[in-house]
């Protein structure tokens, strides 16, 4: 992923598919209610609404996890992007359809090369303490973001995938960070210099990582910057104004000074870290929350009901085999079999239950348009020849395995998180993988997030359980994770010939060749799965109750995961 | 006394810096870092542990932490809070955890009083059945399953008391966790209380008291129960600190922001410092809440200070 | 109690009743052999009696007996395994066809769905008429009965190993502690007080996570914090014997320490000993219990009791029957255990039973 020289000629901004068309709606899953777009209609509403509520009401929220750090820079996970997005507005902001459109910057030009960005900041955007926002607060917040001393991990937003000028360098500690390609022209011009030609550019503009801080402000704070709401300063439609440091609930009230005040109906946002889904159920059932997250099991109870939907989350889950370490797996006949042997259906539809939808692509759908504007993967059949379910092939299959390596049975080990959907997912396949297949006995070792991907990244495991969320909307954030020694690349798969195609498509002469890239990573695409790199499984959906109370709400798989700025909601 | 009071808090002072140690240790053969994260490569990790200082030798880690911790530095979050000090991090969640955590001790303590004390006086009734019936149900169930069951009934079923915890109203959201976590204290006490009261009630000296024609709630509040009470101290401490362990789970399910639900998440997440700062914390309860109980044993009863110094 | 006892001894008495050899020179070791029949056996049979005179302790061992052997057995009983998965079945309410005809286990449910409440039976609406789940059927459609069976086996294997490890270990550190006394006593005393600094719940976690999961694990961790107390009465046990005569005797005659504790104070304290390790095992439970519930208990697909539950919490306003099983298990489990251990004590200390 870090290699990825994402230098991507083709994706328009606009390209970002929102992925709220609803999972599953592409497979057979089990709760159709799940497919009313509820947020597209939500919107439309919200725009018809012409009688905003004096005051607004407050909305109240659940979420799973604490809030890691409302440091823009240091964030890296969605809640804490959300959060930061509610009271911070970056040079872009994401429409409903995931497009960047503009906010603080009002306007921009790009040069004839394709290199140099241009923003014209709005006039009227000011900082919570009446400060305007000023193209030094960008160029503050970026060198922070590629300041070696502050260690931001999602730095790599600027380099590989932002290609600003210098800013790889920058991380290495080859160069200081003042030297970053990004300079404040004048207090409200902003002038951003890139390496090579970065289409979908605009839309990185929406990344929490890439938003504005205060400096004045941010020394005024010292260490404390982004722990209290004495020490944030909002430019966005909320201020927080309750909030302590990994707290269980916190708020955020409506910003009468933000430069789009009308457009905001809320008068607040109520946050609420619930972990025990059955009291957040229950807590929503008794109006205490807006909306909740739904457990898979919880599904049966409110799958009848209009306000239950399926968000789309944008990770592929998939099983990395590691081929390397394992010399029963790096037999292709196996891992086929393997692949041929799992009822992908049957995961997402009887065991997760939350609109999770089957996949059978190592990109997943619904997150990365064409240069025509279809989805890279719509066609989850087009690699059936060596992807889909199917027990009479994968008996073959295996043994042919078994006799190429001239044993009778084999045990396997797959490493899982210790989390609810993992460990049931994981049981299905364990159970799905030998029944099929005789003489395979899989086992399974729970251990917690952090230790299971350590064991992966240390390769020493044989089969892992484990996920990917995309960083953009092109399809080489996921192709790019199997380049030869790409420290994702788990199995330590390599082929030459994939390196080569990815390549040409990142630096090479296909950068500006929008149709024949796509072409290209199709090619690419079907090597890996033609080799079974990955065993995909699923694209994860987000079971979620949404109050017939609030409209509005916009979901998005890729970035900020919710926006509340058209969200309305009623007595 | 005194120079035993003195010995007793020297001793739970090295304890301590042992406990310290050992919790050091076993962080640092925790599989697994606070940085491991699909998103994030070797060298990305190295920068973070630099920044850190976990690149060090666990000596020179050990030695900075010491110190740090003197001066009321324990150093800072890595991924549950990012970079923030875990002082700041406790100061609020430490007293709710321990109101939450008072209020079920006194209503455990209380409860199981009055439970014990009934079920001794109609010893061999159908009340002391009753109540005998209640105590053992305590103990048999998990705190955590209790929480279901009544944020099930009285949350949602009957809407009496809010099921989430909340800083507006604390006290209706504190009762139902207060209430699950306080069955097993009161169980227990309950269970105590019984046979200590049906012991000293057979006593001479109750006799004695008896005889001399004390009668009613003299008799056994002034008489029984006071005596009864002693051994009750004992049982009630450990319970005390068992109780702030067994908040972890009811305070996740009623997203109470204590210190329990935090440490249970920093567990999983391998936030090294907050696992450290808060076990420490634990533990110089635990011992701190001992000494005390040891102490006041010691001024009720003097010949457990002799047995104490014949060690 | 004490009716008992005078049984007792006029029985034992009666036995020896002199015939002609009245006045001949005693028979030195015929009366000692009796002495010591008459009173090894008089305080274990007294014990025995007062135990089962406790009605509550006589139920809790027939519950522990009882269950121990569902644990053996039960998961046999049907054609079901713990792992089996049918996901065509899964959610099925319980139904046991004999007692269909009353109503009950009928296999239908009343599901509380947040558009109102339905009662629906799967078994109908699949056509499933030749199959029965007793306690019905999980989220993969596998066996409650099985596994809460299953579950109660492994809660109990761990339980008991834990508790028994605990006494030998802990038992032996008390006792060698508290015979030698001084420095040794004191350096001992030193290590338990850490040991015993570190909550419990804290040191088993992190234990877990820095060993590999797994059920020998678990007894591991528990084993590790376990003994403390057991240790503690052992030592005070020793304490009190060890200035005693008989002790005093054995060390005349040239009995080395280790026989002197393991051979002449370790059986006079064994009731106590015993009665902590009844009491340490629903702990144990309980704390494996825990650790399921925070993730780090057995692993899947294997069960414990602790484990069934945390599965079944999520489901427990959708389909209540499949938490139940596992929480009833456990509690009577708790139950027993408490009831004999509570029983034992009291029958092994005749001041407690006096009362």
């Amino acid at each position: 992923m870090k290699k990825t020289k994402a230098v991507l000629a083709i994706m328009m901004a606009s390209a970002m598919v929102a992925g709220l068309a609803g999972c599953g709606s592409t497979d057979t899953t089990t709760t159709p209610s799940s497919t009313t777009g509820a947020v597209e209609a939500g919107s439309g509403d919200a725009a018809g609404d012409a009688t905003p509520i004096a005051g607004g009401l407050d909305m109240n929220v659940m979420l799973e996890t604490p809030v890691e750090s409302l440091d823009p820079q240091q964030a890296t996970d969605g809640t804490s992007f959300e959060v930061i997005a509610n009271y911070t507005d970056g040079l872009m902001q994401m429409d409903a359809d995931g497009a960047a459109v503009p906010a603080i910057a009002e306007s921009y030009e790009l040069s004839e090369d394709g290199l140099t960005y241009t923003f014209h900041l709005r006039e009227d955007a000011n900082w919570s303490n009446g400060t305007p926002v000023t193209a030094a607060d960008f160029v503050f917040a970026w060198q922070r973001a590629v300041d070696p001393a502050v260690a931001s991990e999602y730095s790599y937003m600027l380099s590989d995938i932002g290609q600003i000028k210098n800013a790889a360098e920058i991380i290495a500690g080859e160069k200081d960070k003042s030297e970053l390609g990004v300079t404040a022209v004048d207090e409200k011009t902003l002038k951003v210099e890139l390496n090579v030609p970065v289409s979908y550019f605009l839309s990185l503009m929406y990344f929490p990582t890439f938003y504005p801080v205060n400096e004045e402000f941010f020394n005024s704070c010292g260490d404390t910057f982004a722990t209290s709401p004495e020490t944030v300063l909002s430019n966005g439609a909320f201020v927080l104004d309750a909030y302590e440091p990994a707290a269980t609930s916190f708020h955020l009230t409506k910003n009468a000074g933000y430069y789009d005040a009308d457009r905001i109906q809320l008068g607040g946002l109520n946050y609420q870290v619930v972990q025990d889904s059955q009291q957040a159920l229950m807590s929503y059932q008794t109006g205490a929350l807006d909306t909740t997250l739904v457990n898979g099991e919880q599904v049966d109870q409110v799958k009848d009901d209009p306000e239950f939907q399926a968000i789309g989350a944008g990770y592929l889950w998939y099983v990395s085999p590691n081929m390397d370490a394992v010399p029963e797996l790096a037999n292709l006949n196996i891992r086929l079999a393997m692949t041929f042997a799992i009822d992908r259906e049957a995961i997402t539809n009887d065991v997760l239950k939350d609109g999770s939808a089957a996949t059978f692509t190592a990109v997943p759908p619904q997150f990365a348009a064409g240069p025509d504007g279809s989805d890279f993967s719509a066609d989850q059949t087009k690699f059936s020849d060596v992807c889909a379910y199917d027990t009479a092939k994968a008996v073959e299959y295996w043994q042919t395995g078994l006799t190429e390596l001239g044993i009778s049975e084999l045990t396997l080990d797959m490493v899982v998180d210790a989390d609810d959907a993992p460990q049931k997912v994981a049981q299905v396949l364990k159970e799905q993988w030998e029944t099929t297949l005789p003489g395979l006995t899989v086992n399974l070792t729970v251990e917690p997030k952090k230790q299971r991907v350590q064991d992966m990244q240390d390769g020493n495991f044989q089969l892992g359980l484990t996920r990917w969320g995309p960083d953009y909307a092109d399809p080489m954030t996921y192709l790019g994770m199997w380049v030869t020694d790409n420290s994702n690349n788990y199995g330590l798969w390599s082929n030459e010939e994939y390196d080569a195609i990815i390549e040409e498509c990142t630096t090479g002469d296909l950068c500006t060749d929008a149709e024949g890239r796509w072409t290209r990573l199709y090619d690419a695409e079907k090597i890996v799965m033609d080799e079974a790199v990955i065993f995909p499984l699923y694209t994860q959906c987000n079971a979620e109750m949404m109050s017939s109370k609030v409209t509005g709400v916009e979901f998005h798989p890729v970035a900020l995961n919710r926006v509340y700025k058209n969200a309305v909601k009623s007595e | 006394m005194k120079k035993y009071i003195v010995k007793r808090v020297i001793t739970s002072v090295f304890t301590l810096l042992a406990i310290l140690l050992v919790l050091f240790i076993l962080m640092q053969l925790m599989p697994g870092s606070p940085f491991n994260d699909e998103k994030l490569n070797a060298d990305q990790r190295m920068a973070l542990y630099t920044k850190y200082g976990l690149d060090k030798p666990i000596v020179v880690q050990f030695y900075h932490y010491v110190v740090n911790m003197l001066k009321g530095d324990m150093g800072v979050s890595y991924n549950i809070s990012k970079n923030t000090p875990i002082s700041q991090l406790i100061q609020t969640r430490l007293p709710i955890s321990i109101r939450v955590g008072g209020c079920a001790v006194a209503i455990g303590a209380l409860a199981g009083l009055l439970l014990g004390l009934v079920a001794a006086l109609k010893h061999d009734t159908f009340i002391d059945s009753i109540a005998t019936v209640i105590s053992v149900i305590g103990v048999s169930v998990p705190s955590y399953v209790f929480a279901l069951g009544l944020s099930y009934a009285f949350g949602f079923r009957l809407r009496w008391f809010p099921m989430l915890f909340s800083q507006q109203a604390v006290f209706s959201s504190s009762v139902l966790p207060s209430i699950s976590l306080s069955m097993f204290t009161m169980a227990s006490i309950a269970r105590f209380t019984r046979s200590e009261m049906l012991e000293v009630m057979g006593s001479d000296y109750m006799l004695l008291a008896e005889s001399k024609g004390i009668s009613g709630s003299s008799l056994i509040f002034r008489h029984a129960l006071r005596n009864a009470l002693i051994p009750i101290i004992t049982v009630l401490a450990p319970l005390i600190v068992d109780l702030m362990t067994g908040s972890l789970v009811v305070e996740k399910i009623f997203a109470i922001p204590g210190v329990g639900s935090l440490l249970v998440t920093a567990i999983q997440s391998n936030d090294y410092n907050v696992v450290i700062s808060l076990s420490f914390i634990y533990s110089a309860m635990y011992i701190g809440i001992m000494l005390v109980v040891d102490i006041l044993y010691g001024i009720i009863d003097p010949r457990i200070r002799l047995a104490k110094k014949g060690d | 109690m004490k009716k008992a006892k005078t049984a007792e001894a006029s029985g034992a008495f009666s036995a020896y009743i002199p015939v002609d050899a009245d006045f001949r020179l005693r028979d030195n070791a015929g009366e000692i052999a009796i002495d010591e029949n008459f009173a090894a056996q008089s305080f274990g049979k007294d014990v025995l009696i007062r135990f089962f005179r406790k009605a509550s302790a006589v139920i809790g061992l027939i519950l522990i007996i009882v269950i121990s052997l569902m644990a053996v057995v039960g998961p046999g009983m049907n054609e079901y395994t713990y792992s089996g998965q049918e996901l065509s079945q899964k959610n099925l309410a319980p139904r046991i066809k004999a007692l269909e005809k009353f109503g009950i286990f009928d296999g239908s449910e009343t599901m509380n769905t947040t558009t109102g409440s339905k009662t629906v039976n799967y078994y109908v609406e699949k056509g499933l008429d030749d199959v029965e789940y007793w306690f019905g059927s999980d989220n993969f459609g596998r066996d409650i009965w099985t596994r809460t069976w299953s579950g109660a086996r492994v809660s109990l294997i761990i339980a008991v190993a834990a508790a028994v490890i605990d006494m030998v270990i802990g038992m032996s550190y008390g006792l060698i502690s508290g015979y030698f006394g001084g420095k040794i006593d004191m350096t001992m005393q030193r290590i338990l007080e850490i040991v015993n600094g570190i909550p419990r719940l804290v040191i088993v976690t992190l234990l877990l996570l820095v060993l590999k999961p797994g059920m020998l694990t678990i007894i591991f961790a528990l084993m590790l914090t376990e003994w403390v107390g057991m240790s503690r009465i052992a030592r005070a046990e020793m304490l009190k014997l060890k200035e005693q005569e008989f002790v005093l005797a054995s060390r005349t005659l040239g009995a080395g320490s280790f026989f002197i504790i393991f051979k002449e104070v370790l059986p006079n304290i064994i009731g106590p000993i015993i009665t902590q390790v009844m009491f340490s095992i629903p702990t144990a439970i309980f704390t494996e219990a825990f650790l399921s519930f925070v993730g780090l208990g057995i692993p899947v697909p294997r069960c414990s009791l602790g484990s069934l539950i945390s599965e079944g919490f999520n489901s427990f306003t959708t389909h209540p029957y499949q938490i139940v099983p596992p929480i009833l298990v456990m509690a009577l489990l708790m139950l027993s255990f408490n009831l004999a251990a509570d029983g034992l004590r009291e029958a092994l200390d005749p001041k407690l039973k006096e009362m």
